[in-house]
């Protein structure tokens, strides 16, 4: 049974990207639009890591993160951010809230594989 | 090929070699001694154990690994085998084959006996142990397959980590384990050992926290960033330590040596030569503020804190701290310097030539009025007006090394464009001479030695056929000799081959074919206009031009070259310059009324001309000089000075590159304080002339190009002798 990786980002093609990268290295993956959509889907069903972007409509990456970690279920479940180089103060804000990965935009599909390795494994 | 089929194949594996094991240790019942059986017994349990690791057979690996170890302390002579260790051996094959059928039998678990069964197996291996193993070590998570030939942990050339995570590193949502298993992408764990050393009572156990730490030995190439980065986002939660293998240890304090110099700072130089990154030193750093804030203000050197937190080795600091107490030299000494323009210097060491003369004509005629303290004044005058000329030449004489090092570079980029390994020796370097030769001798250098490189050291092939070592070398010298500046290049090719110059040079037309030349007027052809004998043509040299552009060059700077080589063994170019192109000391002769200067530092001794030789001289052109043959020059034949000799002749013996000769003058004036002035361009193509200076009277004397002149008696010398023969 493959695990299964949840990509929060408004941006359509970036998830596209990155769940093609991830479904090629063996994992499932669930796309959600922006932070409340994620909280929508993340009930219900086991899900292994999240990846984040942080400047989301709706519901931001930090608020989004927060609200994970409240839920019993996702204690444990390890969290990548997607910051860039010029939001420094919101990786420590995304660390804070418990969000201890990240990776840096723009990035190619290696790193992120290289990152979710890191974390998971398929 | 997938994961099931490869399953099926271990499980096969696994069976045959434990049919192997059962065999050995029945064997081993009758010949306890033998050591292979030993070995070869240690190694299956050693695969069916790495394998299972890979599958993840988890119950396999922890049995196999408490059999493997008493297999290691036989092998080692730690147990003796006993028919008691057979049996318990043999029960040990029992249960790791009925492991393994479970595994082929997917899904059936061992019931409660079986299981009971093992673990008392187990419980007595490790006893047999005798508690020696009280740190447990555990097995690896993913082994790395040894080959067949191996077997046993290897104390080797590995990667040392030393990972302690933090107790919140799971709330964080980070598995330790994800990491080490990221790490085996990036290389090999050759060992994992797990420190459980912080784990509480188990009713004091929380969950949610990690307690454990683990020790990697950690098989890659990869650099120490890489291996930091596998534990990117853990390094806050946890304490890392990477040492690096023994053998990058050397390498390390290698590259320190040869450390940029760009930074002083103890951190940097570390970051530079890949010891320690960026986020150890920021750690450091800020370990270093929190003792200073605890210490009460005392700040700790950098050195310490990273000796202390265990990041570097001590004797790895001692080699950095050496090196920057080097760059601070090196600093403080830049600073010691002034920066002058060039042209400046220039202004003051023609003032002091005129100081010179001036000086030289204030004492011709304190001299003559007689008047004994006058004379005393102008003598102490001239004689710190020479130490000034001394002290203004100084300021433009710089050390060559500089000129050598950047040579490095050169032929270091020159041999890989060529495809030879060649290493520079540079010896010298501290050799000084006049800032204006350096600046114009670079270029000759230059061609000469790529030329070395080129022509003169063969193709690697070649080296080893002639029995010489495969890399090339390449040599530049500097000295001092008698009042010139010495400069060798010299290489251990293969050397000029005396019949290819010689035709090459009858076919350019430059000597004649009958024509006989010494070896070393041969080796001198090739600074001739339009030679080369290279086979071919390269990007480098060899069209010909460039050997007396180099010749030329040199003779601009009042210097020679010549060329000494041995088939087979290599070629030495040898450039002599004179120190100094602006005041010289002079040896003042004169012949009738003309005055001329000799360099003294070519001046060996003065004897009289004796009558008997006087006449012989009319004949020919040398003496007897305590039994040696002294080719002379008559500067009066040679200048056309139109004065009848005088009473008595002198001969000034002088020496140049090995070669004495004499000059014949009337008179000896002595040493003379010589400002060279340089020859217009009309009498640049005279021959024995190489300037002229102002006396001190205002007059003009010429300064003697001893080197020519030295050839022209010699040559004479020869001929006279060959027509006499």
């Amino acid at each position: 049974m493959a695990k299964t990786i949840m990509v929060v980002d408004d941006s359509a093609s970036l998830r596209q990207v990155v769940s093609i990268a991830l479904r090629g290295a063996g994992f499932d993956v669930i796309e959600a639009c922006d932070g409340k959509d994620g909280l929508s889907k993340i009930t219900g069903q086991k899900i292994h890591l999240i990846i984040s972007d942080v400047n989301m409509p709706n519901m931001d990456g930090i608020t989004f993160v927060k609200e994970v970690k409240k839920l019993a279920n996702y204690k444990f479940t390890p969290i990548i951010m997607l910051t860039t180089e010029s939001q420094e103060a919101k990786k420590q804000e995304g660390q804070a809230a418990g969000a201890k990965a990240w990776v840096v935009k723009p990035f190619q599909p290696a790193q992120m594989l290289a990152a979710v390795s890191k974390l998971i494994m398929p | 090929m997938n994961m099931d089929q490869a399953l099926q194949t271990y499980i096969e594996e696994s069976r045959g070699l434990l049919d192997e094991m059962e065999s050995i240790l029945l064997r081993l019942e009758s010949e306890p001694q033998d050591e292979e059986t030993v070995n070869a017994m240690f190694r299956a349990a050693h695969t069916i154990k790495g394998s299972a690791g890979l599958f993840g057979l988890d119950a396999i690996v922890a049995f196999t690994h408490v059999v493997e170890n008493v297999l290691d302390e036989v092998r080692e002579g730690t147990q003796a085998v006993n028919g008691e260790l057979v049996e318990l051996l043999l029960k040990c094959c029992d249960h790791i084959g009925l492991l393994i059928t479970v595994v082929a039998e997917a899904g059936e678990m061992l019931d409660m006996e079986q299981a009971a069964a093992g673990e008392a197996i187990a419980a007595v291996l490790r006893s047999l142990m005798g508690g020696a193993a009280s740190g447990v070590a555990m097995p690896a998570v993913q082994e790395p397959r040894l080959d067949a030939s191996g077997g046993g942990p290897i104390e080797g050339d590995y990667w040392h980590i030393s990972l302690g995570f933090g107790p919140d590193v799971l709330r964080n949502g980070m598995d330790p384990i994800s990491f080490i298993r990221y790490l085996s992408t990036i290389g090999d764990i050759v060992s994992l050992r797990v420190d459980d050393s912080e784990l509480p009572e188990l009713n004091a156990i929380d969950p949610e926290s990690c307690y454990l730490s683990f020790s990697i030995e950690f098989k890659s190439e990869a650099d120490k960033k890489t291996i930091e980065d596998a534990f990117e986002f853990v390094r806050e939660d946890c304490r890392l330590r990477i040492f690096p293998p023994p053998s990058h240890l050397a390498a390390f304090v290698e590259r320190l040596e040869h450390a940029s110099g760009n930074t002083d700072m103890l951190g940097q130089l570390l970051i530079e030569a890949g010891i320690l990154t960026s986020n150890e030193l920021e750690d450091a750093l800020a370990a270093q503020e929190n003792t200073m804030a605890a210490g009460g203000g005392a700040k700790l050197p950098i050195g310490e804190v990273l000796v202390k937190e265990g990041v570097v080795q001590k004797e790895v600091v001692d080699v950095a701290l050496e090196k920057q107490r080097q760059i601070r030299d090196h600093k403080a000494q830049e600073a010691k310097f002034i920066r002058v323009s060039a042209e400046k210097l220039d202004e003051l060491i023609n003032l002091v030539g005129e100081l010179v003369i001036a000086g030289a004509g204030a004492s011709l005629l304190a001299h003559r009025s007689g008047d004994v303290a006058l004379h005393e004044s102008t003598s102490v005058v001239s004689g710190l007006v020479e130490e000034i000329r001394d002290g203004a030449l100084k300021l433009r004489m710089v050390e060559i090394g500089e000129t050598f090092n950047r040579f490095q570079r050169v032929v270091r980029d020159v041999s890989k464009e060529l495809g030879k390994d060649i290493g520079l020796e540079i010896s010298g370097a501290e050799t000084e001479l006049d800032k204006t030769v350096v600046e114009k001798i670079g270029d000759p250098l230059m061609h000469l030695v790529r030329n070395a490189m080129d022509h003169g050291i063969e193709s690697a092939e070649a080296r080893m056929a002639a029995g010489k070592p495969a890399k090339g070398s390449l040599r530049l010298n500097a000295y001092h000799d008698s009042g010139s500046i010495v400069i060798e290049v010299a290489d251990d090719g293969g050397g000029l081959k005396k019949e290819r110059i010689l035709k090459k040079a009858v076919e350019r037309g430059i000597i004649s074919p009958g024509q006989t030349l010494s070896d070393n007027d041969i080796y001198n052809l090739i600074f001739e206009a339009g030679f080369s004998t290279a086979d071919q043509v390269t990007s480098l040299s060899g069209r010909g031009v460039g050997m007396d552009v180099v010749k030329r060059n040199i003779q601009a700077l009042r210097g020679t070259v010549d060329i000494e080589s041995l088939e087979g063994h290599g070629t030495t170019v040898r450039i002599r310059l004179p120190l100094t192109l602006a005041i010289i000391d002079g040896f003042l002769v004169g012949v009738g009324k003309s005055a001329f200067v000799v360099p003294l530092d070519m001046v060996l001794e003065c004897i009289e001309l004796s009558d008997a030789d006087r006449k012989a001289a009319d004949t020919r052109n040398y003496v007897n000089l305590r039994g040696e043959v002294l080719p002379f020059v008559r500067l009066r034949d040679q200048f056309e000075v139109n004065a009848a000799a005088g009473k008595r002749e002198n001969i000034v013996v002088v020496q140049y590159g090995g070669q004495k000769a004499g000059f014949v003058v009337d008179e000896l004036m002595g040493e003379f304080q010589t400002v060279i002035k340089p020859l217009g361009s009309v009498f640049r193509h005279l021959r024995g002339i190489s300037g002229s200076t102002i006396l001190g009277t205002g007059e003009v004397a010429l300064i003697l190009d001893v080197p020519a002149l030295v050839q022209l008696g010699v040559a004479r010398d020869e001929q006279m002798v060959m027509h006499g023969a």
